[in-house]
């Protein structure tokens, strides 16, 4: 394991000549945990001079974001999670603007700009709104990272753009760097950035050295020494140590792999009852524990043994099945004790898989299969709010239980947005799942996005109706960008021409080799098979070879047989 | 060297039958003629060594190095995809048919036949220095293996055609049981002593491999064997091919699939 991410801090505001001190500042210090899964972060927010309560609104941002910010799922990106804190901070702050003075002049209203940067693996993100700024230090000059959301007027007035509370949808901006171990970040309010100059800047810096506390002081005291009227905060940030890799959630450096289980063995508080299935890659087995609940434990192969980077998925899958709350997603089971070995205990589901459900129903009706695609979306869904990706849909990983509910197992294959971030490339270009459902974006190397997913639903459901897949084999031999032309859609009612004409385009939207061409959410996609909008239901133009080739021929054929007899008619009359 | 137990090793061999029928057609051809050309290399490396030391164990005790080298590689041959590919389609993977199945064994063994062909060309140039001198004593005996083991069995008759076809299946039979042997292990040197066994004995034994032959007889009638194209293609190469499918299939594909695969529980829960 690498170095921990750590900074060196130092913090300084002052009113100035002013009675109050309307800007805010403030850094958190989180446990190791959470400085793995969130990061660090630093918050400096500067209240309107004009309102008499923008203290309030400034010390609300600051503190509600660096309070919020850590409660957030750890599943999350840092965009993701600061940004739904900063709209719930900003919906309060605009909420109290519309009760007091603020409702008809905004510039008594609970206003104050907001900058923050967060620390997360080898990356820095900016949130940023309003006229506070973020500067990188460089060795000769100062590299500012914010954008002043600034409105100049002819007259040489300037006003804010945006900033927090000033109305109720809030614009927020997002930059994300690489950093490096020794680059020293600088956070100020307006009323020390306009007299600071970067010459200043570095030599303060130089002269305080490692005592970055003493140059956040001197650098305030010099903003006010230059004349500066406005509050006046600085705060300085120095990168210490990165991490070289992203953590995994789970620790298994103390987990021994399990043995094999047999039936009847005694397995870590659990009995074994049988085994439920073996491949290459785990065991499932069914197992009771103390009270007689039914679990299903899988472990890992002995093949899978010699891979780290495979036992570290295996043992994410518990980590987020806790995370996600849906009836369409599989539950894991209370951790009620440490654990020797590395396994993960799971809800035992009675029920079939999908996969043999197509097999029982060869040719099921539209309204089965669309509930089963309406409850698969559900789940889905549960996983992509939470920024996770489930890449391994399969028929063999849905379960249909004995009410009829349909429930995603296997998530050790899913791509979870905020364990992925913090060392460049965050996106989802491994194919972790069965290649025949896996969409094209995949093998073209631009990864997959929640429309991907969208791509593998319409391929089980297209394989529920037809038993057939839609493009064959050909997706897993996409190469590039220009096989993807190549692809050649099979039209479901050559395979089953009883089904209805707009279905056939639904399906064929959402399994568009271009993402952007298909639908464009799971819920529409869904919504379509239920209420297909008149896109789908337009004239029939497919030839009618295409939509009836036995009539078709028929009529041919007979047109043939028609035109013989009428020549060899004419040719015995001797016309 | 880690033992993979049987049911787990089983599953590996239909997930990668499932994933050679995945392959696009560029990647088989090109891993099939890379296949076709290291093992015809080790072939001819195999009989140089026996002609030179004038004991043929020693090349046949050598020749698995070849066949280690393309597997670890990830190249395919014909006789490992007769094993593994069927076995994607009779667990009927999604998309797997026959029809998949007979394409990739077609493109498979192309491509093992033109990278066999390729080597045959370089070593009958090196043979022969460039075809301005008779053959070496290496050249020589290759080109009279090639005689006896067309022309042989032709003299036989039916007689000839069913040994030819017999040595067919032990080959693919002792082959296969190689490639599965790979598979029983997680790391390099136990799956290189996995290849070894069952590939030295094919080598001694003198059994029929369909790709070794693409190599063998082109090259003998380059060196100035005494049989043609066509006793090549009918008293060895295609019941050759036909035995390596029939023996890789039936004592190795199917009966580790039907003993350690089919008897387990079908997967309730993944």
């Amino acid at each position: 394991m690498g170095a921990a991410l750590r900074l060196a801090l130092g913090q300084h505001s002052e009113a100035g000549s002013k009675p109050l001190n309307q800007d805010f500042h403030g850094a958190a210090l989180p446990t190791d945990a959470q400085r793995r899964s969130r990061g660090i972060a630093l918050a400096i927010a500067d209240g309107i001079s004009s309102s008499p309560v923008s203290q309030v609104a400034s010390a609300a941002a600051v503190r509600g974001f660096l309070e919020d910010y850590y409660g957030t799922s750890e599943a999350w990106t840092v965009r993701r999670a600061a940004q739904c804190v900063l709209a719930a901070t900003n919906g309060w702050l605009h909420a109290q603007t519309q009760r007091g003075d603020g409702r008809f002049d905004k510039d008594r209203g609970h206003v104050c700009t907001f900058s923050a940067l967060v620390f997360k693996g080898r990356e820095v993100h900016l949130l940023h709104v309003g006229d506070t700024r973020a500067y990188r230090v460089h060795p000769t000059a100062l590299e500012q990272l914010s954008h002043d959301h600034r409105v100049r007027l002819d007259g040489g007035q300037t006003y804010l753009g945006r900033a927090l509370g000033l109305g109720p949808h809030l614009e927020i901006d997002h930059a994300c760097w690489p950093t490096e171990v020794g680059e020293t970040y600088l956070l100020a309010t307006d009323g020390a950035y306009e007299h600071l100059d970067p010459l200043l800047v570095i030599n303060t810096l130089a002269r305080h050295g490692n005592d970055l506390q003493a140059a956040a002081q001197a650098l305030v005291a010099a903003a006010l020494a230059r004349g500066s009227q406005d509050n006046a905060t600085v705060m300085l940030a120095r990168v210490e140590s990165l991490p070289d890799q992203l953590s995994p959630p789970v620790r298994r450096e103390r987990l021994r792999l399990p043995p094999r289980l047999a039936p009847r063995m005694e397995f870590e508080g659990y009995r074994v009852i049988r085994e439920l299935y073996a491949s290459a890659r785990s065991q499932v087995v069914l197992a009771v524990d103390a009270q007689d609940r039914e679990w299903a434990l899988k472990l890992p192969s002995t093949d899978m043994g010699s891979d780290p980077k495979a036992l570290d998925r295996f043992a994410t899958e518990e980590w987020v099945a806790r995370r996600v709350d849906s009836p369409h997603v599989i539950k894991a089971a209370p951790a009620e004790k440490r654990r020797e070995h590395l396994f993960t205990a799971m809800e035992f589901i009675t029920g079939q898989t999908l996969a043999q459900w197509m097999t029982d129903h060869p040719k099921p009706g539209l309204d089965e299969v669309r509930q089963l695609v309406d409850q698969i979306a559900r789940g889905l869904q549960a996983l992509h709010r939470k920024e996770m990706l489930h890449q391994d849909l399969r028929p063999e990983n849905l379960m249909i239980d004995r009410q009829g509910t349909v429930i995603l197992i296997d998530l050790a294959s899913a791509h979870v947005a905020g364990l992925n971030e913090g060392l460049g490339d965050a996106r989802a270009t491994d194919i972790a799942g069965s290649l025949q459902y896996t969409a094209p974006e995949y093998f073209t190397g631009d990864g997959g996005t929640p429309v991907s997913e969208l791509f593998s639903l319409a391929v089980l459901a297209y394989q529920m109706l037809t038993g057939e897949l839609p493009y064959g084999l050909q997706v897993p031999q996409v190469r590039g960008p220009r096989d993807l032309h190549k692809l050649q859609y099979v039209p479901l009612r050559t395979r089953r021409p009883d089904l209805p004409e707009w279905l056939d385009r639904v399906l064929r939207k959402a399994l568009h080799p271009q993402p952007a061409r298909r639908q464009q959410a799971l819920s529409e996609f869904a919504h379509d098979l239920y209420a297909p909008g008149p896109e789908f239901m337009s004239r029939d133009r497919t030839p009618l070879q295409q939509r009836h080739p036995l009539l078709f021929w028929r009529v041919l054929t007979l047109g043939f047989g028609l035109s013989t007899l009428v020549l060899l008619g004419l040719r015995v009359t001797g016309h | 060297m880690a033992y993979v137990v049987p049911t787990e090793f089983v599953t590996k061999m239909v997930d990668a039958g499932e994933s050679k029928l995945l392959m696009s057609t560029r990647d088989t051809l090109i891993r099939a003629y890379m296949a076709g050309a290291i093992l015809a290399l080790a072939a001819a490396f195999a009989i140089t060594v026996s002609v030179n030391t004038g004991n043929p164990l020693v090349g046949a005790l050598l020749f698995p190095v070849g066949f280690i080298l393309l597997y670890l590689m990830g190249f395919d041959l014909l006789t490992g995809v007769f094993t593994l590919v069927p076995l994607a389609v009779l667990d009927k993977r999604p998309g797997a048919t026959w029809g998949g199945c007979l394409r990739n064994w077609t493109l498979v063994f192309f491509g093992n036949f033109a990278g066999a062909m390729t080597v045959a060309v370089f070593m009958a140039i090196i043979f022969t220095f460039g075809f301005s001198e008779a053959p070496n004593a290496v050249g020589v005996k290759i080109g009279s293996i090639g005689e006896g083991r067309t022309v042989g069995y032709a003299a036989h008759g039916a007689a000839g055609m069913l040994t030819l076809f017999i040595r067919g299946v032990l080959c693919n039979w002792m082959v296969s049981t190689g490639v599965v042997a790979a598979m029983m292990s997680t790391s390099v040197s136990g799956k290189a002593i996995g290849m070894w066994m069952p590939i030295m004995v094919f080598f001694y034994m003198g059994f029929e491999h369909s790709i070794v032959n693409m190599f063998l007889f082109p090259s003998g009638l380059m060196l100035g064997g005494k049989f043609t194209i066509m006793d090549y293609l009918i008293w060895n190469e295609i019941p050759t091919v036909v035995g390596n499918l029939v023996g890789g299939l039936t004592f190795v594909g199917l009966t580790l699939y039907s003993t350690h695969y089919k008897t387990a529980p079908k997967r309730v829960l993944s």
